[in-house]
């Protein structure tokens, strides 16, 4: 079962994607900050981080830097999810894909799915 | 000394990107303030503390938008997108949303205020907007402890030097007895009558300086919120100017010769008269003598369109026409549909002042004054407009529809204000006389001038307006509409 931990400080989102993932048959770790997700990747090493760019206490940018950094982390697929214009955040992060919020649920599956398979295909 | 008693700087305002509103606050907030915006579910507060933050971000300064629980981030930025105000390139790092639900939810009051500070430090953030305070209140544990929140953020605010907006729905009395402690509140409500809204606006608390007072009208729309400040309270309470020998004439030789002097420059008139008894043609032959002259004119209007009035002026002798076309002649039309009468007197002073108007027609005070959804404002509104139109030095006059056409009773639909405001009162009326349906007119007041008083029948022609002699034998009750010879026989 593949895990995936969801980042987003609006509880109502946070819970809904949950749900949602769950469904689908993932494992779902829950966090609504970046330092929160932290915690969350060193107890148990997630296969994807769904992230919301704007957060409080530690924000999208801050924690993708901080789990590029771990050597231990790389492997962890990333997808981003913002409110706010995505295509500046895309140009500006090339390898990391990104969802504008709202998306719907066909589009929330194929980017997560697409994000796993990516993750799949590399490390067979 | 506690940040609530320091005296804010007078010198520091945020403009907060309303028109019209910072007039109403003395220039805006005052930095480092915490405010409380409170209104029902849909009265603007959302949308005033976002227009605010981009107006803000626009010009260089970092807000941080908090929400509690309310609509999420997405929704509130898909219903900002289609604002004149929006600007998507200021996402993220000068307008930065975040949501403070969960930390409530598990932290309370303390754990929110511990990360407003650190996200206010973070962001390097001078406005912070905390968007759903009646959460806040709800999670406190007792009023204390809510009043206990309010005064750690007005000593971070003052410390950090942001400013606080706090926005919350009235839930219960409109103004807590905890909301005492910040340094201002406003109040944004909806109000109806009948089928008909409007929206108002009212600074119930200020600190740090004077603010317009009483209830403002503003509007939403694509550019966001635009309040009207009340003319009376906005009015310029000096002197008008005398004045002096200037006097202003009609350009009809038959009327000007009942009062040769002239109406003074930058008086009001009230012309009242049944419908159909020439109001229209009347007052525009004073704005057709000032075209004649040179001057500026303005025509504001309710019933008929700018198109029918040009014809029916015409049809009269007046061509107004090309003084339109050269922009010398400006005609204001509203139709008298759900009109606000702060917006009507801002759109009528805006223009005067614009285009330097020296002579006014303003065709239906009845129309004006169905846009007051409280009719006893009138006299103190008419009484603030007449203020600010001769402080402009600009002749006016208001027509005034009576309701009766014919009769003994001579109504005047309004309070006793205006036509006492009024330095000059026309009367214009409908007589049946010898078979025929005649217009009568009559002076009842000229203030400083000297006038024939005497009730004189007049006729419109392609011509033009011709005031005839006084009528050669004696009749009594002419003014009522049933004209009667003393001797109860024809002249």
């Amino acid at each position: 079962m593949e895990t995936v931990l969801v980042v987003d400080d609006e509880q109502g989102i946070l819970e809904a994607l949950a749900d949602l993932l769950r469904e689908e048959g993932y494992r779902v770790l829950t966090a609504s900050h970046g330092r929160e997700a932290l915690e969350r990747m060193s107890e148990l090493r997630p296969d994807l981080v769904l992230t919301d760019w704007m957060m409080p206490v530690l924000d999208g940018p801050a924690l993708i830097d901080r789990i590029r950094a771990e050597p231990s982390w790389a492997g962890v697929s990333l997808l981003g999810m913002s409110a706010v214009d995505v295509g500046p955040l895309r140009a500006h992060y090339p390898g990391i894909p990104f969802l504008q919020k709202p998306f719907d649920i066909p589009a929330l599956m194929k980017q997560v799915r697409k994000a796993l398979d990516g993750k799949r295909a590399a490390s067979g | 000394m506690s940040p609530s008693e320091q005296a804010p700087r007078q010198d520091a305002r945020v403009t907060t990107g309303v028109p019209g509103l910072d007039g109403v606050l003395g220039g805006g907030l005052v930095t480092s303030g915490v405010y409380i915006v409170v209104g029902e579910p849909g009265a603007g507060k959302t949308l005033f503390a976002n227009q605010l933050c981009y107006h803000q971000g626009r010009g260089g300064a970092r807000c941080l938008y908090v929400t509690l629980l309310a609509e999420s981030h997405a929704r509130m930025l898909a219903n900002m997108r289609d604002m004149a105000f929006f600007d998507s390139a200021l996402l993220p790092e000068s307008v930065y949303y975040v949501s403070g639900f969960r930390t409530l939810e598990e932290q309370g009051l303390p754990g929110l205020l511990e990360l407003l500070r650190r996200e206010v430090r973070n962001h390097n953030t001078s406005i912070l907007v905390l968007d759903g305070l009646v959460q806040a209140q709800e999670a406190a544990g007792s009023s204390r402890d809510f009043k206990k929140f309010i005064h750690e953020l007005q000593v971070s605010a003052s410390l950090s030097r942001f400013t606080a907006l706090m926005l919350t729905s009235s839930n219960g009395p409109t103004v807590h007895p905890e909301y005492t402690m910040v340094d201002g509140i406003l109040e944004l409500r909806e109000r109806t009558l009948g089928v008909r809204s409007w929206r108002e606006l009212q600074v119930r608390k200020f600190r740090g300086g004077a603010t317009l007072s009483g209830v403002h009208t503003f509007r939403i729309s694509n550019d966001g919120l635009e309040v009207f400040p009340r003319l009376e309270a906005r009015m310029r309470r000096t002197q008008p100017p005398d004045p002096g020998s200037e006097r202003v004439h009609f350009g009809i030789p038959s009327l000007d010769a009942l009062f040769p002097g002239g109406l003074a420059k930058g008086s009001t008139s009230l012309m009242l008269g049944p419908p159909g008894s020439g109001k229209t043609l009347m007052g525009s032959s004073l704005l057709a003598e000032g075209l004649r002259r040179g001057e500026q004119c303005l025509y504001m209007g309710f019933y008929e369109s700018p198109e029918r009035l040009l014809h029916k002026v015409a049809a009269a002798g007046m061509d107004l026409g090309e003084a339109v076309k050269e922009g010398r002649m400006h005609i204001l039309w509203q139709p008298p549909a759900e009109s606000i009468l702060d917006i009507l007197a801002d759109q009528l002073l805006s223009a005067v002042r614009k285009h330097q108007v020296t002579r006014v027609f303003v065709d239906g005070l009845s129309a004006m004054s169905q846009a007051a959804p409280d009719s006893a404002r009138m006299s103190s509104f008419f009484a603030a407009l007449t203020q600010e139109l001769r402080l402009s030095c600009a002749t006016t006059i208001f027509s005034l529809e009576t309701p009766r056409l014919f009769g003994p009773a001579l109504d005047v639909p309004l309070e006793v204000g205006p036509s006492a405001v009024a330095e000059n009162l026309f009367f214009l009326r409908h007589v049946e006389l010898e078979g025929r349906l005649r217009r009568l007119l009559t002076i009842f007041k000229l203030r400083d001038t000297e006038y024939d008083p005497s009730i004189r029948e007049f006729r419109i022609s392609r011509q033009g307006i011709e005031v005839l002699p006084p009528f050669a034998v004696a009749l009594d009750t002419l003014l009522t509409g049933l004209a009667r010879h003393r001797s109860g026989g024809h002249p």
